[in-house]
């Protein structure tokens, strides 16, 4: 045996446990002042250490200027009482609950079961915990897309629970995109059910398109949740999926709304000169497009009230869902839909809460 | 500027840089702010959603400059312009003219404030 304090000894992987608290004040500026008014909180690794160095599209918390408690993730997590506050905070009587973290499952490639093992633990943790349509605090069921049958597990757990209302399909990553025969059954089981499908953006997989690089979080935000939402808008519409499940419900969350006129001009452009690629269409896909319903958050408000007026009448006031993204950064408030001037009360009254009410059968 | 067309705020030694008070000036709310020794008032009313803007964040404006082709645009925060974002979702307006630092169409309602004799008014006018 051979004393290692006579020997040369070399390791090679020690891992600093270095903080932000530490370097921060020796990083240079503007960096410094960006970063300690990150709202980066603690130290250490956690989620919101992603303001400085974000996984994907930056820092949410807008370098502190945005000072809602939840803006940048902290660690602790809502519970029942947060929500309730929240409703009576924006004046909204009932709330359909999105798994926050189910919307990064887009980024996982592995085939191994965290998915469906993190829903199954969701949906129990929500029924138990959170869920309570007396309170009109109902959920959508995320949807483990990857594996048909662990989705179809799901829906089997949740057909009798009235608090379960739909499902999500996290269209950030999803692949391949879900207009694909694969989901078939998913779609299939959930117009059975009466089940709306609720397909929502998420910041996973965004670097998959061209714009990996980007810089800042105003030009991943811009693009990042369009991109995913529209090209899965594209799928579902092309391959037909409304003329399989005519009683499904397709909702799409989380995009505004400004582009859908451009995306269906462009799409009805396509079948025009190759319609032979979409055989199953018994109309131009735009039309379908317009038979979804869409989730208004984030409103551009500030968009030409004339343009809005456009897109409004395009979609149709009878298609869209108030949405409030709350308590993330970006949320919007019922005033949002309340205050546009070119809607009458009783466009303002269907997209605050009818139409919903008919989607979801509340 | 007679007694009436003012309200009063409050002494002016109680400010601290970066400090606000909220006034009612007829049927606004207003944000009297400190801010790099100097006073400010803004209506405390966000143009985007309503947001209590005054009470956010009061800090030098961050700005960048091109050094020429191929090269980084180098970022700092200028201390000669100072501004106020809404703590609702960043909305954020140059604290003298009340415009909106990237789209000056949105402007803050701003108001005067005078000191005297140590005590901070708002002209309601
Ligand atoms: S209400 Fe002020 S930024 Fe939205």
């Amino acid at each position: 045996m051979i004393d290692p304090s006579e020997h040369l000894v070399v390791d090679c992987d020690w891992h600093y446990a270095d903080t932000f608290t530490q370097v921060a004040p020796y990083m240079p500026e503007p960096w410094k002042t960006k970063f300690q008014k990150s709202g980066w909180g603690g130290t250490g690794v956690k989620q919101n250490l992603s303001a400085f160095f974000p996984a994907s599209t930056g820092n949410r918390f807008n370098y502190g200027k945005i000072e809602r408690e939840f803006s940048e993730y902290p660690d602790g997590g809502d519970d029942k009482q947060d929500i309730v506050e929240g409703m009576d905070h924006l004046d909204i009587d009932v709330t359909l609950q999105i798994s926050h973290l189910i919307l990064a499952m887009g980024g996982i490639s592995a085939d191994d079961r965290r998915v469906e093992a993190f829903v199954e633990g969701y949906i129990d943790y929500m029924l138990e915990e959170v869920l309570d349509p007396d309170e009109g605090i109902y959920g959508l069921a995320p949807m483990p897309y990857h594996d048909i049958d662990a989705s179809l597990d799901v829906l089997d757990r949740i057909e009798d629970e009235e608090a379960f209302v739909g499902v999500v399909m996290v269209t950030a990553g999803a692949s391949p995109p879900l207009g694909n025969r694969k989901y078939d059954p998913i779609y299939e089981r959930c117009e059975e059910e009466g089940y709306p499908v609720v397909y929502h953006t998420g910041g996973s997989g965004l670097d998959d398109y061209v714009r990996a690089g980007y810089q800042d979080m105003i030009e991943t935000h811009t693009l990042g949740f369009l991109e995913s939402n529209m090209s899965q808008i594209v799928s579902v519409a092309c391959q037909g999926v409304a003329e399989k499940f005519p009683d499904l419900e397709i909702v799409f969350m989380e995009s505004g709304v400004t582009y859908i006129p451009g995306l269906v001009s462009r799409i009805n452009e396509e079948y025009l000169k190759r319609s032979e690629e979409a055989p199953l269409l018994e109309k131009k896909p735009g039309d379908y497009i317009t038979d979804f319903y869409f989730g208004t958050q984030p409103l551009e408000v500030s968009a030409r009230p004339d343009l809005l007026e456009v897109c409004f009448d395009m979609i149709g006031t009878d298609r869209m869902l108030y949405a409030s993204d709350y308590p993330h950064w970006d949320f919007d408030s019922p005033s949002v839909i309340t205050d546009l001037p070119m809607l009458s009360d009783e466009d303002r009254k269907n997209i605050l809460g009818q139409n919903a009410v008919e989607v979801f059968d509340l | 500027m007679s007694a009436e067309t003012r309200v009063e705020v409050g002494p002016a030694a109680d400010f601290e840089d970066g400090d606000a008070e909220l006034v009612q000036v007829g049927r606004a709310e207003v944000g009297v702010i400190k801010a790099d020794g100097k006073f400010y008032a803004l209506r405390n009313q966000c143009p985007h959603d309503g947001g209590p803007v005054c009470e956010g964040k009061v800090e030098p404006r961050l700005v960048g400059e091109w050094g020429g082709p191929g090269e980084r645009v180098e970022q700092e925060y200028d201390d000669d312009q100072c501004i106020i974002s809404c703590p609702w979702h960043g909305w954020s307006f140059d604290i003298e003219t009340g415009k909106h630092i990237g789209d000056d169409r949105y402007v803050l309602p701003t108001y005067e404030v005078v000191v005297e004799d140590g005590v901070v008014y708002v002209n309601a006018e």
